[in-house]
């Protein structure tokens, strides 16, 4: 047993003392500090107050969701895909199927993929704002985590509504939808559309022209354009620098090719550029959710029935011998994908989330590799930190919007 | 009582098949595959293609100079390393015992490549570092998860595990699921006890 009458040792820094004039303290944030985000450490290098060097070190949250994925059927994998990023599950789970689902070569019907971009943008939504509360809050922003949150309510009853879960959703499934849509979730999501607007101009009216703000923000953090591209950086972080690459246009998966939509771009590259592009990315998720509720049948299949990857219907098996005997084998032993290998990518809230999936033909996939966005993106912290102030970096990793359940896997 | 369906066999056309994210399906046809060939006939192994997506298969020793070649000849311009990971293929073939997979996409042409090497293990790879910074951490991870040495890599050391993790490598096949030792919680003097058995892959 612990002995807690013992006092326990703590090293919080070192001192070094290089020369008489100059010294470097090396010092641990984290990983318990409340604008790491997680359990983020980062090991400072400091000369004053200026950053002299910067080492995120990361792993506090490895859960080892990969080894998992290789010794789990397909379709029980999915709800491990809600675990790694947890503010945006359904956009997990959105790239786990398709990645199944291509290798498999099976697609879903057209009113699910509907449903699944309405979901995957709502994620996006959710996503945008935990970060910009926890971004805001960590930059001395209070109020604004307050209104991001109520409004993140929002979302969550409609996830709620929709599937019964509110954070870890599991809401997709290998070939679409098994579960029929709510018949007042449509107003629901459209009354949220007619609201939220609104919200986000409350946002601008507390951050965009406040001078605090701007003090914190512009300026800071500046990614080029080049060193993005060769950070392998996605998402804002990379469409903050003025890079245009957004995994929905340049290769449209489900019906984004259908829908109008604009991708911002920054000039700068510094915190405030990826703060404006977050904002107009939550106006353009508005506008396709929007041509989705128009664009989506009322009625129709929502599962890929016919093929041998897909849980039979419910009805069915209750019903019928075959189907319940392709839902007996389905359960006990899963399906078996051909022998190949692919990787999907989904533009993530946080930049390009894929799934590479390797099949020998097996229930359980030989290799299961998550390509997380947030991973590859927070290796720029070191290069964004350079330099920089203290105070700085609760901005840059704010910046950055990581989830260290994303990150560590 | 609706009619029974017969469930069709999967075939060979897909929907996936023909999205074109990926270049001409025809290796002999794709400009990467036309010039790494021409460019480097010696360290050139194959091209397969499997759904849309294309894969080239390297010698370990080119893999730099060919991903090198990639991003800056004028017609192809895969600028952007999207992933860095590893395949244990214990169970599928005899040796090399990995493949390293790269996966590189082109911003400006919108198309994707995969560039795939085998090693062995106690063999290296040349690292990707110099020519891609972001390959530092998912190299590392590549290392802490297989214990592929990357040769010439600035600071290859664990990331996700601890540094001073004295287990192997967990990504490994022959690594089991729970790991070689169960774990003691501190402040208890046995392992929690197992609820349920896990699911096991059936052996080579």
């Amino acid at each position: 047993m612990i002995d807690f009458s013992q006092p326990t040792p703590v090293i919080l820094s070192e001192v070094r003392q290089l020369t008489p004039t100059r010294r470097e303290l090396v010092l641990n944030m984290g990983p318990q500090h409340p604008s790491t985000h997680g359990v983020l450490r980062v090991r400072l290098t400091l000369e004053g107050e200026t950053v002299i060097a910067c080492d995120p070190v990361i792993g506090y949250l490895h859960r080892g969701v990969e080894k998992l994925g290789e010794s789990h059927r397909y379709a029980q994998f999915v709800p491990w895909t809600d675990r790694t990023d947890y503010v945006a599950a359904p956009s997990n789970n959105l790239g786990y199927v398709l990645a199944v689902e291509k290798l498999c070569g099976i697609q879903a019907p057209e009113r699910a993929q509907y449903w699944r971009m309405i979901m995957a943008e709502l994620a996006r939504l959710a996503s945008h704002l935990v970060w910009l509360g926890t971004h805001a809050l960590d930059i001395g922003a209070l109020s604004v985590s307050l209104y991001t949150f109520r409004d993140r309510e929002l979302i969550l009853d409609i996830f709620e509504k929709f599937c019964g879960a509110r954070l870890t959703t599991n809401m997709m499934e290998i070939g679409g939808f098994s579960r029929e849509i709510p018949p007042d979730l449509p107003e629901m999501v459209r009354e949220f559309c007619r609201y939220f607007p609104k919200a986000i101009r409350q946002y601008e009216d507390l951050l965009t022209e406040n001078p605090i703000w701007l003090a914190r923000t512009k300026g800071v953090g500046i990614i080029e354009p080049d060193v993005a591209i060769n950070y392998g950086l996605t998402g804002a972080c990379l469409r903050g620098s003025g890079v245009n690459y957004d995994v929905r246009k340049a290769m449209p998966y489900l019906f984004y090719d259908r829908v109008e939509f604009d991708v911002p771009l920054g000039t700068h590259g510094d915190v405030y550029d990826r703060y404006l592009v977050r904002i107009e990315e939550m106006r353009q998720s508005i506008r396709i959710i929007e041509q989705c509720l128009e664009q989506v049948p009322t009625d129709g299949p929502l599962m890929a029935y016919e093929s041998q990857y897909v849980i039979p219907p419910h009805k069915n098996v209750m019903t019928t011998a075959e189907d319940m005997q392709r839902h007996f084998i389905w359960v006990i032993k899963g399906f078996s994908p051909p022998k190949g290998e692919v990787y999907h990518a989904v533009e993530h809230s946080k930049g390009e989330l894929g799934y590479y999936i390797v099949s020998d033909g097996s229930p359980i996939p030989y290799r299961l590799r998550i390509r997380s966005p947030d991973f590859v993106n927070l290796q720029s912290l070191p290069y964004m930190a350079q330099g920089a102030m203290l105070a700085d970096i609760v901005a840059l990793i704010g910046t950055i919007d990581i989830v260290l359940g994303s990150v560590d896997r | 009582m609706s009619e029974p369906r017969p469930v069709p066999a999967p075939t060979a056309t897909s929907p996936w098949d023909t999205t074109g994210y990926w270049g001409p399906t025809d290796p002999e046809q794709h400009p990467a595959v036309r010039l790494v060939r021409e460019r480097f006939p010696d360290a050139f192994r194959e091209a397969t293609v499997f759904r849309d997506e294309m894969t080239i298969r390297v010698d370990r020793r080119a893999l730099r100079d060919v991903v090198e070649f990639l991003r800056t000849h004028p017609e192809l311009r895969y600028n952007h390393l999207t992933d860095i990971t590893a395949v244990d293929m214990l169970y599928l073939r005899e040796r090399p015992r990995f493949d390293v997979v790269v996966q590189l996409y082109s911003i400006p042409r919108r198309q994707r490549l995969r560039v795939k090497c085998g090693v062995d293990d106690g063999e290296t790879v040349p690292s990707l570092v110099p020519i891609f910074a972001g390959a530092n951490w998912l190299e590392r991870e590549c290392y802490d998860m297989f214990g592929i040495v990357f040769e010439g890599h600035p600071d290859l050391r664990r990331i996700l595990l601890p540094e001073d993790w004295d287990e192997g490598h967990p990504l490994r096949k022959d690594y089991p699921l729970r790991g070689y030792r169960d774990y003691v919680q501190p402040g208890f003097e046995s392992p929690a006890p197992r609820i349920r058995g896990t699911l096991r892959r059936p052996g080579p």
